[in-house]
C-alpha cells in the first residue's frame, strides 16, 4: 500500500497566520503580549489597573477572548483601551484566524501596544501561537501554589509570570517560595512579577517593565 | 481538551493531502508527538475517531503515534539529558542552562493510502 510522506507541522495553518500577524504588526512598530491564567486569577483586573497607569504613555488596544459574553470587553473599554471581544463559543482557547479577524476592527494608529487577554485555561492556550511577541501566564494566590508542577508547558512556553492577589497572603495558605522555585525550575528565565491589584503592590514594577518592552527597548 | 482542535487540524491537512494524492482511502495517519507537546494520546485517538466516522476518505484510518521524549543540552557540559515534569535541570552538572532538544514536536509524518483504480 502507498505511503505519502506529509513531516508538516500539524498546526501549520495556525502558525502560517500567526506568523503573518506577527510580521504585519511589527510593520506598524506594535509590540504584542498574550496573558493568559486559569480562570479568576484576575487577568482582566490586572489588565484594568495595567491600562490606567500606561494610558498616558502607551496606545493600548485589547482583544478580550473570553467563551461567552462581553463582559471583560466593556471592563476594559472604561478603563480607557480600545477593545473588541471575541467570543469563541464553547472552545477553550483563542486561534490566529481570531486574532486575525479581530485585528480588522481595531484602529490600530494610535497602538502600541497590543494585549491579548486568551479565555481562561492553562493548558490549551499554550498550544496555539497568536503572533504575540510576549506570553505571559498569571497565577494568584487563592488558586494553590502547585499550578507551574501541575501545568508545566504554560510555564515553560511564557516569558512573564505574574503571581496576583499578595494582599490575600496572610489569609491562604501559599506558599510564594514553592511557586518561584516550581516556575523558575522548569523555566530559568522567566521574568517573575508579585502583585496585588487591590493596593497597588508591585504594579508600579510590572508597569515600567512592560513600557519598556512596549516600546521595544 | 484542546485534542479536538488538534485533531480537526490533523483530518483537514490528511483531506487535504488524500485529494493531492487521488487516494480513494486513507488507512493509516503517522504522527510524531512530543512527551512536552501537551498532547494527551488516548484524548487525541478518541477525537481522531469521532472525526474521521463523518469523512468518507478517512473512515476507519487508524491514527499511529510514536512519542518523543523530552530532552534538553546541556549548555555548561555539552551532554544530553531526559528532561522529567518539564524540569531542564542537567544531572551531571546541575546546571539549569540548557536548550530543548526534542520533545515539543506535533508533526504528521506520513498516510498510508489507498488509491483510486482507475487512476493507479
Amino acid at each position: 500500500m502507498p505511503k505519502v510522506t506529509l513531516a508538516q507541522n500539524i498546526l501549520a495553518v495556525n502558525e502560517h497566520v500567526a506568523q503573518e500577524i506577527r510580521q504585519s504588526l511589527s510593520a506598524r512598530g506594535i509590540r504584542a503580549l498574550n496573558i493568559m491564567s486559569s480562570p479568576g486569577a484576575g487577568k482582566t483586573t490586572l489588565l484594568e489597573r495595567t491600562i490606567e497607569r500606561l494610558r498616558g504613555r502607551l496606545g493600548i488596544g485589547v482583544i478580550e477572548g473570553d467563551v461567552e459574553t462581553s463582559a471583560d470587553a466593556e471592563r476594559i473599554e472604561a478603563a480607557g483601551a480600545e477593545t473588541v471581544q471575541i467570543n469563541t463559543q464553547g472552545t477553550c482557547h483563542l486561534e490566529a484566524h481570531m486574532i486575525r479577524d479581530a485585528l480588522a476592527q481595531i484602529d490600530l494608529a494610535h497602538v502600541d501596544l497590543l494585549v491579548i487577554e486568551n479565555v481562561g485555561n492553562l493548558v490549551c492556550p499554550a498550544a496555539w501561537d497568536l503572533g504575540e511577541d510576549l506570553r505571559v501566564v498569571v497565577v494568584s494566590t487563592t488558586e494553590g501554589d502547585d499550578k507551574p508542577a501541575k501545568y508545566p508547558q504554560m510555564f515553560a512556553i511564557s516569558q512573564v509570570m505574574i503571581v496576583n492577589k499578595l494582599d490575600l497572603l496572610p489569609y491562604v495558605n501559599y506558599d510564594l517560595q514553592k511557586v518561584r522555585r516550581q516556575a523558575l525550575s522548569i523555566n530559568p528565565n522567566l521574568h517573575i512579577f508579585e502583585v496585588s491589584c487591590q493596593t497597588g503592590e508591585g504594579l508600579e514594577a510590572w508597569c515600567d517593565w512592560l513600557g519598556t518592552f512596549a516600546r521595544g527597548v | 481538551m484542546h485534542e479536538l482542535a488538534i485533531a480537526q487540524s490533523i483530518v483537514e491537512a490528511v483531506e487535504a493531502k488524500a485529494v493531492e494524492c487521488n487516494a480513494a482511502r486513507v488507512k493509516s495517519v503517522r504522527l510524531k508527538v512530543g512527551e512536552a507537546s501537551g498532547i494527551v494520546g488516548d484524548s487525541l485517538a478518541f477525537s481522531f475517531e469521532m472525526l474521521t466516522s463523518m469523512a468518507p476518505v478517512l473512515t476507519g484510518a487508524h491514527l499511529l503515534i510514536d512519542s518523543v521524549p523530552h530532552r534538553a543540552l546541556c549548555r555548561r557540559c555539552d551532554s544530553e539529558f531526559a528532561v522529567v515534569n518539564y524540569v531542564a535541570l542537567c544531572p551531571t552538572c546541575q546546571e539549569w542552562s540548557s536548550e530543548v532538544v526534542s520533545g515539543t514536536e506535533l508533526q504528521i509524518m506520513e498516510l498510508e493510502i489507498e488509491r483510486n483504480d482507475n487512476h493507479a
